[in-house]
């Protein structure tokens, strides 16, 4: 019996992984007759370029939280910080280098923040990292009058934004070659590398990982700054594709992100996060929301249909492999 | 009106294909303190929980009163008078000690809470029986453990409890608050409240019971009147003589010591304790609740911390921050509570396996994917694990293997001393088995092991050497074959301090 549920496709619990992989072409099928544009080479590479690239950035890195049992609800924080150093130090007159180095490092002191709140004081990391987005969100306004964006008034830096965010390489967005770095990397140490080890017991059982010896603080730290450097590139390009620093833009992502890790987690058989789930689970919300727009419906009825996608499809999911049982 | 308050008969109850209980009578008295003793597994909180309504009984009559109780809920037993006074505290650790007395019964004015009053009648009430004051806001959790047994039981008295039953109410109280927490229960017994008083501790038992009933793996063992009988009496009566095959034998031999530890003292746990282990020794450590032993493992895997004493590991001395350090020095640990800590069930057969080894099958953070499997299939195929492949769930093997895969998670670190915390517990006898191939396996290749267990027979028929611990301390050394169960019960229970100096 354990034998077929493993071995065929065609086992309900089989079925269930492919859930998002139905959903997703439901989409694409869906919207390709209901609209004229939707399925247009243009269409696709603007959503893949402008949607897809950041949010999936942003989502690898929650995607690294929630595989090691946390959440990260600070994500727009470590965006947010990233882009506002790295405008800041542009608008003083610093070298572009410099500036993208800062970013990451603002981004990387959010990481450690939440290291420190969950293993010197611990706190739970839903309750740490909600502090760190209230005390982010502040500092932001504090920074800017209340929430001026920070654009340049020079043209000096146009060059730098342009090779960033609006440049080819091989035919491909540069956007998605850093989004194809970050996804390799992310991979290699969720799914090659010891450290993944350490993040797949953290998330099945944290006690079980203490008692073998697992060095738990120290690997939560890392869990946490990986996640807020990801999110700190994710800033970069932001800002870069924008040319100005807005301050609490990256909030957006923060639902997105833990909403496409979770539709991902139904791609695998024990409902753990991965690399792949999650690339999918943004596509397909990335498209959703696309083709939402290209019907006609705006912004709120939107979130409604994303909210509705996710309910379907990991209701399907589970729902599938409970019967199975 | 009958003389009997309780009086249970012919009860039964199976888990599954395991008889827990089997044809037991119960009948306490009105006016009178009734005893529930036996050895762990004997049967004592199975029957508790059926009266409480948390077990559903298989077979068999209650009668609360001369009343027959057809199907027993935990609120319908409160209505009929019978208070539980549980061992780990029942209590809302966030409520006051005046809304925990009155806890869902609480004065009212209309739809109102009387919050005056209430107050005013918890003080009242627990100033009658008790003799001392408690300030009615303290929260409960900052109340010392003496102080909630008695909002405990000031709450069954505000709810004109007819029955109590106190499941080891003395584990966690000094000396001193069980003199005077005896005093309340012989008071309230002269109210003719009738109570059943559950103790590991014989010399309680004796103190303070008119009647006690014996319980031997699931059955009546035989009731005995304390005035008349004597703790050898009783024990003699819970111990069962039978150990056939169940212990196979070992061959290891031993060497030089590999674990020491002087003096070790962790406040308000254990004081001036001295461990030594040697090579190939199986080395038990026995205790009942509270006795300090499982916080003594604790320390030593640096799970906690010793304030004083010499701790020795392969001649280093040593003091571990964290379980990272002691698993790198060469300590293993296969803990008590094994679906917490000892296996993450969610995960395969091979990453609870490689997981505290998984480092040295690596190249510069990289996992040797082939070097991890040839140790892993090495690994089941050497403890025997019973799973189709690596990648099976660790949820879907029986409890013996899952202990397997523990040891074998250990046995891949090379770890040179074992602690066993209670490793048997929970599981069925033919599990209990393995577990102990495989410790006299472990003791065979060298291993020092520390054997905690609740399970005295088990301890006296596995262990080299006994240490056994009472209240924090070391009361009784012994050497295989020089103490026996009864015996030790009587040592680990405080009714006998035999120390005996092991040449």
């Amino acid at each position: 019996m354990m034998e077929d549920v493993r071995h065929s496709i065609f086992s309900l619990d089989a079925l269930s992984n492919y859930i998002v992989l139905f959903a997703f072409a439901a989409v694409m099928i869906i919207f390709s007759v209901t609209t004229a544009n939707f399925l247009s080479l243009e269409n696709i590479y603007n959503v893949i370029a402008n949607k897809v690239v950041l949010l999936a950035i942003v989502s690898l890195g929650m995607t690294i939280v929630i595989a090691a049992g946390g959440i990260d609800l600070s994500v727009g924080v470590s965006v947010d910080m990233s882009a506002l150093v790295f405008f800041s130090l542009l608008a003083a007159g610093f070298s572009a280098p410099l500036g993208v180095f800062a970013g990451l490092f603002a981004a990387f002191t959010v990481g450690a923040f939440n290291a420190f709140l969950i293993n010197k004081l611990r706190i739970d990391a839903f309750l740490a990292t909600l502090g760190v987005l209230f005390i982010g969100s502040s500092v932001q306004r504090l920074a800017t009058n209340g929430g001026t964006p920070i654009t340049l008034t020079t043209q000096e830096y146009a060059p730098v934004f342009q090779v960033i965010s609006d440049s080819q390489l091989l035919g491909l967005p540069t956007p998605v070659w850093i989004l194809a770095l970050c996804s390799i990397a992310v991979f290699l140490l969720l799914h090659k590398m010891v450290f993944g080890r350490y993040v797949a017991a953290l998330g099945a059982k944290p006690g079980v990982a203490l008692y073998s010896g697992v060095r738990v603080p120290r690997e939560l730290s890392k869990v946490f700054i990986y996640c807020a450097v990801l999110c700190g590139i994710a800033g970069i390009l932001l800002s870069s594709q924008v040319k100005s620093y807005i301050p609490l833009s990256g909030d957006a992502f923060l639902l997105d992100a833990i909403g496409a890790t979770f539709i991902g987690t139904a791609m695998t058989s024990d409902r753990r996060p991965t690399v792949v789930g999650t690339l999918m689970g943004v596509c397909l919300l990335a498209f959703m929301r696309n083709g939402l727009l290209l019907v006609g419906w705006n912004f709120f009825w939107q979130q409604v249909g994303i909210g509705v996608l996710i309910f379907v499809v990991l209701a399907f999911s589970f729902g599938l492999r409970k019967r199975e049982e | 009106m009958s003389d009997i308050a309780i009086d249970m008969r012919g009860i039964s109850k199976q888990f599954g294909p395991v008889k827990a209980l089997e044809n037991v009578d119960l009948q306490v008295r009105k006016g009178s303190v009734h005893g529930i003793v036996g050895a762990n597994g004997a049967g004592k909180s199975t029957i508790i929980k059926i009266l409480a309504g948390i077990y559903r009984l298989s077979d068999g009559e209650v009668e609360i009163d001369g009343k027959p109780i057809d199907t027993i809920t935990p609120a319908s037993i409160e209505k009929e008078g019978v208070h539980f006074i549980h061992q780990d505290r029942l209590l809302v650790p966030t409520a006051t000690a005046s809304e925990a007395v009155f806890l869902n019964n609480e004065p009212r004015v209309g739809p109102f809470l009387n919050a005056r009053r209430m107050k005013r009648e918890a003080v009242e009430l627990i100033k009658k029986h008790f003799q001392v004051e408690i300030d009615p806001d303290t929260l409960v959790r900052d109340l010392s453990a003496a102080q909630q047994k008695i909002v405990q039981i000031s709450r069954a008295l505000a709810n004109k409890a007819k029955v109590l039953v106190l499941d080891e109410p003395t584990a966690a109280l000094v000396a001193a608050e069980v003199t005077s927490l005896f005093g309340v229960l012989r008071a309230l017994r002269d109210d003719n409240i009738a109570i059943v008083f559950i103790s590991h501790y014989m010399q309680e038992i004796m103190d303070i019971c008119d009647d006690v009933t014996i319980l031997r793996n699931g059955e009546n063992a035989g009731n005995v009147v304390p005035a008349e009988s004597s703790i050898e009496e009783i024990v003699a009566l819970m111990v069962n003589r039978d150990t056939s095959e169940m212990y196979p034998r070992r061959t290891a031999e031993i060497g030089e010591p590999v674990l020491q530890l002087e003096n070790g003292t962790r406040v308000g746990h254990f004081e001036n304790v001295d461990v030594e282990v040697h090579k190939g020794e199986v080395l038990g450590l026995t205790g009942l609740l509270g006795s300090g032993d499982k916080q003594l493992l604790k320390c030593m895997f640096g799970l906690d911390q010793f304030d004083a004493g010499t701790f020795t590991l392969n001649g280093n001395r040593r003091q571990f921050g964290s379980p990272a350090e002691a698993v790198k020095a060469g300590l293993a640990m296969i803990p008590e509570d094994r679906r917490a800590h000892g296996v993450a069930v969610d995960l395969s057969v091979s990453d609870n396996i490689s997981i505290a080894s998984i480092n040295s099958h690596s190249n510069n953070g990289y996992v040797d994917t082939k070097s991890e499997a040839n140790m892993v299939n090495g690994l089941i195929a050497e403890l025997g694990v019973k799973t189709p492949d690596r990648f099976l769930p660790v949820r879907n093997l029986s409890g013996g293997n899952q202990q397997k895969v523990v040891v074998a998670k250990w046995l891949s670190c090379e770890s040179s001393v074992y602690l066993l915390d209670d490793p048997t517990v929970a599981v069925d006898v033919g599990a209990k088995v393995e577990i102990y191939n495989l410790i006299n396996r472990l003791a065979g290749e060298g291993k020092g092991i520390i054997f905690v267990s609740s399970d005295l027979e088990e301890t006296v028929e596995m262990c080299d050497r006994i240490l056994v611990m009472y209240r924090g301390r070391i009361v009784g050394k012994y050497q295989r074959g020089e103490i026996d169960s009864d015996q030790l019960l009587a040592v680990a229970s405080g009714a006998s301090t035999d120390i005996r100096e092991v040449p």
